[in-house]
């Protein structure tokens, strides 16, 4: 199972990249708010459908959960739009490399405090080191 | 002008890790499904109201858009559910390393093929040793978490 998750997270983000190739090509015929509205219409439509026939969770949660917890969409907005303004001043190779860097330096933060409800686990050798052959990696491909 | 941007985007990688963390402890007690539906919907109604007041584009052009280009919306939509998936049982670290070498293997594939019309750029040796640093790192990363299961047990 935990085989599983590993190759689940791979291929999500072989999915990533092929979508922002080809919402790039998109982005130039009806613009960048517009393509990531569009991601987020669609998107909301495919899982409205899959929640309909396959929930099996609880949706009500929602009203009891803490509000910080609702907060995913939002993040996520963010994110784009921060590559989207930020891809015509300094390039998307630099873009791709400060977005990568961000997320390993706030994955291992969140782990190791134990933030926003993620299990707490002590940052190892282990994970500094493969963090470091990601940097490597990064300054390779450019 | 040039570092703002740049912070700018290391807020966007934060934001990133973040919302993974977010929808990884909202998926234990919702599910997945609809995790992933709110995450879409909550978003969706946010980018309304970003597309109404500062919309330059044109949103019905995706009425016109060639078909293959708005089936990335289903790319998207799996990106998300399989990331609430993998955060719960592997963390968020090794989640966000695995997701960044499949995002780079299949860029380098992009650039190599020169696939949507993107410009190519071949495949070489600083690509390929790339590569196998991008394994020793998921490797590491699995032994790391092996080892913390293993204390938090013990």
């Amino acid at each position: 199972m935990r085989y599983l998750a590993y190759i689940l997270a791979v291929l999500a983000g072989a999915a990533l990249s092929f979508e922002s190739a080809i919402y790039g090509q998109l982005g130039e015929t009806i613009g960048e708010l517009e393509t990531s509205f569009y991601n987020f219409f669609m998107g909301t439509l495919i899982m409205g459908l899959l929640w309909l026939f396959f929930g099996k969770g609880r949706l009500s949660y929602a009203m009891e959960a803490p509000k910080w917890s609702l907060l995913g969409g939002i993040l996520g907005v963010v994110y784009l739009t921060a590559i989207v303004i930020s891809v015509p001043f300094v390039g998307v190779g630099i873009t791709m490399v400060t977005v990568i860097i961000g997320q390993l330096i706030m994955s291992m933060v969140i782990e190791h405090f134990g933030w926003f409800g993620i299990k707490q686990t002590s940052i190892n050798k282990e994970k500094i080191f493969a963090v470091i052959s990601m940097i490597i990696a990064l300054i390779l491909i450019n | 002008m040039d570092i703002l941007m740049i912070l700018f985007t290391l807020l966007g990688g934060i934001t990133l890790s973040a919302q993974s963390s977010v929808q990884g402890t909202f998926s234990r007690k919702a599910g997945t499904i609809e995790t992933t539906f709110l995450t879409m919907l909550t978003g969706l109604v946010f980018l309304t109201i970003i597309v109404i007041f500062f919309g330059q584009g044109n949103v019905l052009g995706i009425l016109s858009a060639p078909v293959w280009q708005l089936s990335a919306a289903f790319l998207g939509t799996g990106f998300l559910i399989l990331s609430v998936i993998a955060v719960p049982r592997i963390g968020v670290i090794a989640t966000n390393v695995a997701v960044i070498s499949g995002q780079l293997a299949i860029s380098m594939m992009i650039d190599h093929f020169g696939w949507f019309d993107s410009l190519v750029i071949s495949f070489d040796w600083k690509r390929l040793a790339a590569m196998l640093f991008m394994i020793i790192a998921v490797f590491f990363i699995y032994q790391g978490n092996k080892r913390s299961s293993m204390e938090a047990n013990s």
